[in-house]
């Protein structure tokens, strides 16, 4: 009966999820769809949403669930989008890696090029990139930049070269720069580029991020400051130069070890800054405990707005002379090759709806970050949200963006905005020429990761080392003799006079 | 028939979770700290480890950050513990809530409390080792509280009347008394704070502003990019944290002989 009772019991919990499994795949007209998305990276709806209103609309919906409607509306197949979040595109990585299947991913533009390379993606139908189909919200709309830096990216899977537009439709892009405050520093200093990360008048004032990548592009800037400076910025190749520079991994233009000197420059800077961070910057800008700190474009809007909403408190953005990184997040499709064709094309209509421009602002609004969508004549949203936003009519100066769309923009904005959350949200030409993609890093990634550990570890000398570890085993001796030791007699000689008696012989 | 429930059936359940949750994931944690990225048998991780001064110098400084932090906690506890169990004091079920209730509040919001404090007096980014002991002690001494006052509640007044018979005075009566019987409720202490105290990287990246860089901290780092060589990590820390308490067990099992022929 016990045996009987358990094998029941085991043949319910492996039927269980079968017939989840059974009564998902026999309807046939829904179609699951399986996204793969960083936290807080779309609009939730709820009361944060773009849409939200108090009287008018006091409960929007989500992206997602305007999708899952939008579908079946357009295409007649009902689709169940199961969204799902993640922490860092290592784990993504990772979770891929053991075998986790997805339809819609999100990763960053290193992580993009390594998967691809890896040959884990699968590209999109060619008809995703044709601009005529109405429902290709995202060829029609991407922002010609955004356009051009995909089309020009390469890649290289299966030994031949692919551009990333095959891969990837981009979704956020942002630099990196630094977030300051202008009452407690000196702004001159700031000519200094990224170097003012080690500016001992600043000991203690600034942070930079937890994370080999962005800490090793930091280095990079800091080591080759004189070189990447010295480039002619008018050269219609800089950018290719800059960009080349800053995806060093093993040797330099003298022939010597990057990773070497980037390393010492990181533990010069480590010396001299208040620390690492993930997400403390930003609070810690806002209540002026630090003056300086280190930030991705859409975080330094955050920080700017919140600062100057909770505290009364102006930040302003920085993006140092000789470079800064251009960072993208894209949706791709993660090779399945059982996938059903349906699923593929609810994918990339999934990455299209994203792409639709109202969509788009909605999600910028929501996240902070700047869409990769420029609009159309069709849908002019973007641009309403910049007027509606930033565009003021008195004491204007005329801010060109026209790199960013398919024509002459030029936004009347507040002159304080040159260098605070617009000039965030979208740079100035000038300034994107120095922008560089940093690819992954192949296989110098052990050394690079190696070189982190060695920034965030503690050093010990050698015999300091060898002084702890003998003693320790000491301890570790003594304790066991000690334990052991009372367990094994050790004979005695008897004192002279005496005999030895045996404990049982005095029973 | 009847449903009749054995001593085995009802076991059944844990020897599955044990199964699954304990054996299953450390075999799997040995497998991955003794392969290489292509799952290749490999002594490499081993070896890296212990050639590699930054992650011997983490693990010298994590070790020494654990045991301050864990004979600071005990010095604190201990008194406070002694006093709640043996005073006469009706309302002390209160005091020891006081002394407990922190543990009750989401750990994240008081590490970010004691921030906010340590940056109010400027040691915030100033004293970052400092700042990462106060932390931990702050936050595992209900940790080492509960156990002490509980065995501590135990132990039979009538061995104090008997040591004063004996012309024993307070002195002797702690050392003869309260301390060799409280003696597992320290050990218990001790092991519920020594290996979060190595492993608990939140502390130290909030208050130590990342720049206090402990084991645990690595093992997260390192899962992130390769998998084997967090695992061995994970693994010797598991070892050393094993040894310390086997040792630790063998002194219990000395002073306990008082304990135990009573």
């Amino acid at each position: 009966m016990k045996k009987r009772i358990f094998s029941a019991m085991l043949a319910l919990t492996f039927a269980l999820p079968s017939l989840a499994l059974f009564s998902g795949c026999s309807s046939k007209k829904t179609v699951t769809l399986r996204v793969y998305n960083w936290e807080e990276y779309i609009d939730e709806g709820g009361e944060e949403s773009y849409l939200y209103d108090e009287i008018e609309n006091p409960d929007p919906d989500g992206v997602v669930t305007d999708f899952e409607n939008w579908y079946e509306e357009t295409y007649g197949t009902s689709v169940r989008v199961e969204y799902s979040t993640f922490g860092t595109n290592e784990d993504l990585y990772n979770q891929l890696k053991l075998g986790d299947k997805y339809d819609l991913i999100c990763p960053s533009e290193y992580m993009i090029m390594k998967l691809a390379a890896e040959g884990m993606l699968e590209p999109f139908d060619e008809d995703f990139h044709d601009p005529s189909q109405e429902y290709n919200y995202y060829a029609r709309n991407v922002s010609p930049f955004i356009k051009g830096v995909f089309d020009e990216g390469k890649v290289t899977v299966d030994g031949t070269q692919h551009s990333w537009s095959e891969y990837a439709a981009g979704y956020m892009w942002g630099t990196t720069g630094i977030v300051y405050n202008p009452k407690l520093i000196d702004t001159k200093d700031l000519q200094q580029g990224w170097k003012i990360l080690l500016d001992p008048k600043y000991k203690g004032k600034v942070t930079t991020k937890d994370n080999v990548r962005d800490s090793y592009f930091v280095g990079l800037g800091i080591v080759y400051q004189n070189e990447l400076r010295a480039l002619d910025k008018n050269d219609p190749e800089y950018n290719q130069k800059v960009t080349e520079i800053m995806n060093y991994t093993e040797l330099d233009m003298y022939g010597e070890n990057v990773v070497e000197k980037v390393k010492d420059k990181l533990l010069e800077m480590k010396k001299n800054i208040f620390g690492f961070e993930t997400d403390t910057g930003k609070n810690d800008m806002m209540t002026e405990k630090i003056s300086m700190n280190f930030a991705w474009g859409g975080d330094a809007v955050y920080a700017m707005n919140e600062a100057e909403e909770k505290r009364g408190v102006t930040l302003c953005y920085y993006i140092p002379e000789e470079c800064s990184n251009l960072f993208f997040d894209g949706w791709v499709i993660p090779k399945d090759d059982k996938r059903d064709p349906e699923v593929k094309k609810a994918a990339q209509a999934f990455a299209n709806f994203l792409a639709r421009p109202d969509i788009a602002v909605r999600n910028m609004d929501y996240i902070g970050y700047t869409s990769v969508i420029a609009g159309s004549e069709e849908y002019d949203d973007i641009r309403a949200y910049i007027e509606e936003n930033y565009t003021v009519e008195e004491d204007a100066v005329l801010y060109d963006i026209s790199y960013f769309f398919d024509e002459e923009t030029l936004v009347p904005i507040d002159p304080d905005q040159l260098n605070r959350q617009f000039f965030a949200l979208y740079p100035t030409e000038e300034v994107m020429q120095r922008c560089a993609v940093m690819d992954y890093y192949g296989d110098a990634e052990k050394a690079i990761n190696e070189m982190w550990t060695k920034i965030k570890g503690e050093s010990l000398d050698a015999w300091a080392i060898i002084v702890i570890a003998v003693t320790a085993a000491a301890i570790v001796a003594f304790v066991v003799i000690k334990k052991v030791g009372h367990k094994i007699e050790i004979p005695r000689k008897p004192k002279k006079g005496y005999t030895l008696v045996k404990q049982e012989e005095i029973r | 028939m009847k449903l009749r429930f054995s001593r085995k059936t009802l076991g059944i359940p844990y020897a599955v979770f044990l199964l699954f949750f304990v054996i299953i994931p450390m075999l799997v944690i040995v497998f991955y700290a003794f392969t290489d990225q292509n799952m290749h048998l490999s002594f490499g991780n081993f070896v890296a480890f212990f050639s590699d001064g930054t992650k011997l110098s983490t693990m010298v400084y994590s070790i020494v950050i654990a045991i301050v932090t864990t004979a600071i906690t005990l010095l604190i506890a201990y008194p406070v513990a002694y006093i709640l169990a043996r005073s006469k004091l009706k309302k002390k079920h209160v005091l020891l809530l006081l002394f407990i209730t922190p543990m009750w509040i989401n750990f994240i919001l008081r590490v970010n409390a004691i921030r906010e404090l340590l940056s109010a007096i400027q040691l915030l980014g100033e004293a970052n080792y400092f700042n990462t002991v106060l932390g931990m002690v702050y936050d595992f001494l209900p940790f080492m509280i509960l156990p002490l006052y509980t065995t501590m509640l135990k132990i039979d007044g009538t061995l104090y009347e008997a040591s004063a018979d004996l012309g024993g005075n307070a002195f002797t009566a702690f050392f003869r008394v309260t301390l060799p019987l409280s003696t597992p409720g320290i050990l218990s202490g001790i092991t519920m704070v020594f290996l979060p105290s190595m492993t608990n990287y939140v502390v130290s990246d909030m208050l130590g502003n990342s720049k206090v860089t402990i084991i645990g901290k690595f093992i997260e780092t390192y899962f992130g990019t390769d998998w084997h060589m967090g695992s061995m990590i994970a693994l010797i820390l598991l070892i050393i944290v094993m040894v310390s308490t086997l040792l630790s067990g063998g002194f219990r099992a000395e002073e306990n002989v008082r304990g135990t022929s009573l």
